[in-house]
């Protein structure tokens, strides 16, 4: 395998949430076409990980570091780590009543391609595109109509995340336990939609419990979190094992 | 604390203050045939502090119930809930007046009130104002009150299930009181007849 | 949340501007020889100088009202000019003044019905009213010819004087309060506006209110009349220069709805609000009311406030008619220091009325939001209903939002629902936002257009786009 160069590269990294310790130093490193998944029991601190990478307020990074393309992370407001490429698909996708999707999204590829200096798109060419990346991930046109998540079922709510990410084209896409709550076909359209995405410039971190997203998007590396810490990474074969055995067997 | 008045029997404290971690469960009962003028407001100085609050009148012929509360919030993280049903009969008149106040600074408090009445005839009179004065930005406070009437599809129903009329009316507002009933021992139920 | 926001902009005020033109005055201060004078102005009927006379005498007799939750400054009703107009060009009479002309372009008011049928400005008419006088009022002919009165309340006087002195003070009484008695002393101008019977208006009318000269107070007065089946949406738009003193106004709007009759009555208020400070910004103190006189009337009312240092408005509806019904749809933004104490009443007197309020407060920096409403079911209202939701959202710890709602019910046939909330934006959504892209205050503009949509969503198109870029624009530096 040829070495890309490294997109994001996490050292020591301690968060808490209200004062608790959650993270005990994380070190992580994923370089470009990297598809990576982070297993691990309820509790281990994955959705911490991705709540401290996209600068949600309320965690706290008490010590390490992560830089980002080469730039520091962390020094970044949550606005400038999209604008950097950062996505998350959101573990509980969040209810904006009376906003429609496409408006929503306006707002934010406008303000996206303002921080790269690039000219706006006309409405013609955002709906265009609306259009292209719905056709992509097989959805019926109201649901750019529809209010921001509000009555969204939990597999469109999903989808919906996706949806986004395909409109944002993300260099890093955490995907944090984008597979609750999604029966098999939808995990299928929601796991061709991630793949279709998927370029050797760009990679991903599949946050999940469990093994059957990965049957869908094969990852390239696989970590266990537990208690705040990655205490094994592995290939593929990992997620095989935990998936037989469990979670229990498996320390650092 | 758990705390039962009955109008009429018992005294009912004109203020009550609530400090750090304190909570009060108080249940007011106004009897049929009581005329009530109940004036109570309770102060909540600490955090943590509850107050939970429920009230129940049934006034009818002449009887006036006349209700003021006013619930301060003057500390944040704590919580009030207040909870009022009554239906006003014969010439009764009602009146309730709820003002929740949240002091600038008292973060994180939830403050809830809702008080429903029905009117079961012609000459009774409800006013209700409940009220929100709020300077505090993260809270959760709401208020709700509604003024009707026994809903005339519920009783139909009932009687064609084969409830007698008198029955299936006293079924409804009991069904309707509920929320406040259902904190009481059943002797009280007698307090309320209809 | 308060960290990420600390980003302050304070824009301008852009309808704050001064249009240099020269002006007429009566002498400053109120009394009997001033009412007469500006009557003579008008070169009103006997009647008519009588009635505010009459006005006049009950409002020296009145107090201000205090039970607002308001710190109103103290108004020196002798330091007011009650009459200002800019004067004519004795030349040429009926052409409008270029520098007004010029005013109302760059308000984005069309006074020409060329660029309207040209279709370089949506089709509505417009009565402007500058200071104390009417401009102009365009598509008076178009609108003639289905018999629909549409001009300033001056010519009413003038040309329709049975019609207006039939309808007069039919709902809004002399003596109604203090603020009501004092714009039917001295009103200047406004709008008359009448749809006969059965006549659907073929367009939308409006009227544009532009304060300019400093010192005074405007009082219009505007009446609209809809005869028995017809249907007219009218929409009512104001701003005013920056300065640092507070300037008055004082108006009465009266609607009156026959049977059949639909009317729907549209604001976006955008006065000058003050400065961040606090420092001048507009007194609106206006009493609006309508009633629906017979079956099955219908009036509506939405309104978006942006504007104004203080704000004490309740539109309210008299519902006569039986199944007549109304709404009351309204947002409320308040941001530095403005107080806004604003609601409706709904007065139930005929079976089967309905009424809706939908409120929306949302108040930032130091500002007071307060909704008051009173919604009352007489003993005769069988069937009636209302149903209330009154949400408020507090941006920042400093403000403060309240809710002030009366229910009565005299009628075991009426149901009367009332349900409030109050909350600050979520975290959560801002960070959801902020995640995606959307720099905070912009984030903050989209939430709250989206909590206000179901009210925006009911004014005219255009009326809907400029009130949504109002909301944004007037939260600037609301968060930090």
């Amino acid at each position: 395998m040829i070495m890309n160069e490294v997109l994001l590269d996490i050292k020591g990294l301690h968060a808490s949430v209200e004062g608790k310790e959650i993270l005990h130093g994380v070190d992580l490193q994923i370089r470009r076409g990297e598809v990576h998944a982070v297993m691990g029991p309820n509790g281990a601190g994955k959705s911490t990980l991705s709540a401290v990478l996209t600068g949600r307020p309320g965690y706290e990074v008490t010590a390490g570091s992560v830089r980002f393309a080469g730039a520091d992370l962390l020094a970044m407001s949550p606005e400038e780590r999209s604008w950097a490429g950062l996505f998350l698909s959101f573990q509980y996708p969040i209810e904006i009543p009376g906003v429609s999707m496409t408006n929503f999204l306006k707002a934010a590829v406008s303000a996206r391609r303002k921080a790269a200096g690039l000219p706006d798109l006309s409405a013609g060419e955002f709906l265009s595109l609306v259009k292209q990346k719905m056709a992509l991930l097989k959805m019926k046109p109201e649901f750019a109509k529809r209010e921001v998540n509000v009555g969204f079922s939990g597999g469109e709510k999903k989808r919906g995340e996706i949806f986004q990410m395909a409109m944002l084209e993300p260099v890093l896409s955490i995907l944090d336990e984008t597979d609750s709550g999604l029966d098999v076909d939808a995990l299928k359209i929601v796991a061709d939609g991630v793949n279709s995405l998927k370029t050797p410039q760009t990679s991903s971190i599949i946050i999940t419990h469990y093994h059957k997203l990965l049957e869908y998007i094969v990852p390239d590396v696989v970590h266990v979190l537990k208690d705040g810490v990655i205490v094994k990474t592995g290939g593929k074969e990992l997620a095989d094992r935990i998936e037989a055995e469990g979670f229990e067997g498996i320390d650092g | 604390m758990d705390r039962l008045v009955v109008i009429g029997r018992d005294e009912l404290p004109r203020k009550v203050v609530l400090g750090a971690g304190e909570s009060l469960r108080l249940t007011v009962v106004v009897p049929q045939g009581v005329s009530a003028d109940i004036d109570f407001t309770a102060e909540l100085t600490g955090p943590g502090a509850d107050l939970d609050l429920a009230g129940v009148f049934v006034p009818a012929g002449s009887d006036t119930v006349r209700i003021r509360t006013l619930v301060r919030h003057l500390s944040g993280s704590c919580r009030s809930n207040q909870l009022f049903r009554g239906v006003a009969d014969g010439q009764s008149q009602v009146s309730f007046n709820g003002l929740i106040y949240v002091q600038r600074d008292a973060q994180k408090t939830e403050a809830y009130q809702s008080c429903n009445t029905l009117l079961l005839n012609e000459g009774a009179r409800v006013e209700t104002d409940p009220q929100l004065e709020i300077y505090a930005d993260d809270v959760v406070c709401s208020h709700g009150a509604a003024i009707g009437y026994l809903s005339e599809d519920e009783l139909f129903y009932m009687r064609s299930r084969g409830i007698p009329f008198e029955q299936a009316r006293r079924l409804q507002i009991l069904s309707f009181l509920s929320p406040v009933l259902s904190r009481l021992p059943e002797e009280y139920y007698s307090l309320i007849a209809f | 949340m308060d960290e990420a926001l600390k980003e302050i902009t304070s824009k301008q005020y852009k309808e704050g501007f001064v249009t240099d033109v020269e002006q007429e005055y009566v002498p400053k201060g109120l009394s009997e020889q001033i009412i007469r004078q500006i009557s003579a102005i008008k070169q009103e009927p006997e009647w008519l100088l009588e009635f505010r006379l009459d006005a006049f005498r009950k409002w020296q007799k009145m107090t201000p009202p205090t039970w607002g939750h308001l710190d109103l400054p103290e108004i020196d009703f002798q330091d007011i000019i009650y009459y200002a107009a800019p004067k004519k060009d004795s030349e040429r009479p009926k052409e409008i003044d270029p520098a007004l002309q010029e005013t109302f372009d760059k308000l984005g008011i069309p006074l020409s019905e060329r660029e309207v049928l040209a279709g370089v400005k949506s089709k509505v008419a417009v009565d402007a009213v500058f200071d104390s006088v009417s401009v102009t009022t365009t598509f008076r002919k178009v609108l003639a010819e289905k018999g629909i009165i549409f001009c300033s309340f001056s010519e009413a006087v003038r040309e329709h004087p049975d019609l207006v002195r039939k309808y007069l003070a039919t709902v809004v009484p002399s003596g109604d309060n203090f603020y009501a008695a004092l714009n039917s002393a001295v009103f200047s101008d406004g709008s008359f506006c009448y749809i006969p019977k059965g006549v659907k208006c073929p367009m939308d009318l409006s009227s544009y209110f532009r304060i300019n000269a400093s010192g005074t107070g405007q009082f219009e007065r505007t009446l609209i009349v809809a005869d028995e089946g017809s249907q007219v949406s009218y929409m009512e738009g104001c701003t005013a220069p920056m300065r640092d003193e507070h300037q008055l106004h004082a108006a009465v709007v009266e609607i009156i709805v026959e049977a059949g009759a639909d009317v729907r009555y549209s604001t976006v208020q955008n006065w000058y609000p003050g400065d961040e400070n606090g420092r001048g910004g507009i007194l609106n103190l206006v009493t609006k009311r309508g009633i629906c006189r017979g079956e099955g009337a219908h009036l509506s009312w939405t309104q978006v406030e942006t504007g104004s240092a203080i704000t004490w408005k309740y539109p309210s509806t008299i519902l006569k008619g039986d199944n007549s019904s109304s709404e009351f749809y309204s947002v409320a933004l308040t941001n530095n220091y403005q107080q806004a104490d604003t609601g409706t009443k709904m007065i139930h007197l005929g079976r089967g009325t309905k009424s809706r309020i939908v409120s929306k407060g949302i108040s930032a920096g130091h500002s007071q939001n307060s909704y008051r409403g009173l919604v009352r079911m007489n003993s005769g209202a069988a069937g009636a209903r209302n149903y209330s939701q009154c949400d408020s959202l507090l941006i920042g710890s400093l403000c403060g939002a309240h809710t002030f709602p009366v229910i009565q019910n005299a009628c075991p046939g009426a149901i009367v629902e009332h349900e409030a909330t109050t909350s600050k934006i979520s975290e959560d959504q801002l960070f959801y936002c902020n995640q995606r892209g959307i720099a905070p205050e912009e984030a903050v503009g989209l939430i709250v257009n989206g909590y206000a949509k179901e009210v925006l969503s009911r004014l005219p198109m255009e009326f809907a786009v400029e009130a949504q870029k109002l909301l944004s624009v007037s939260l600037e530096g609301s968060i930090g």
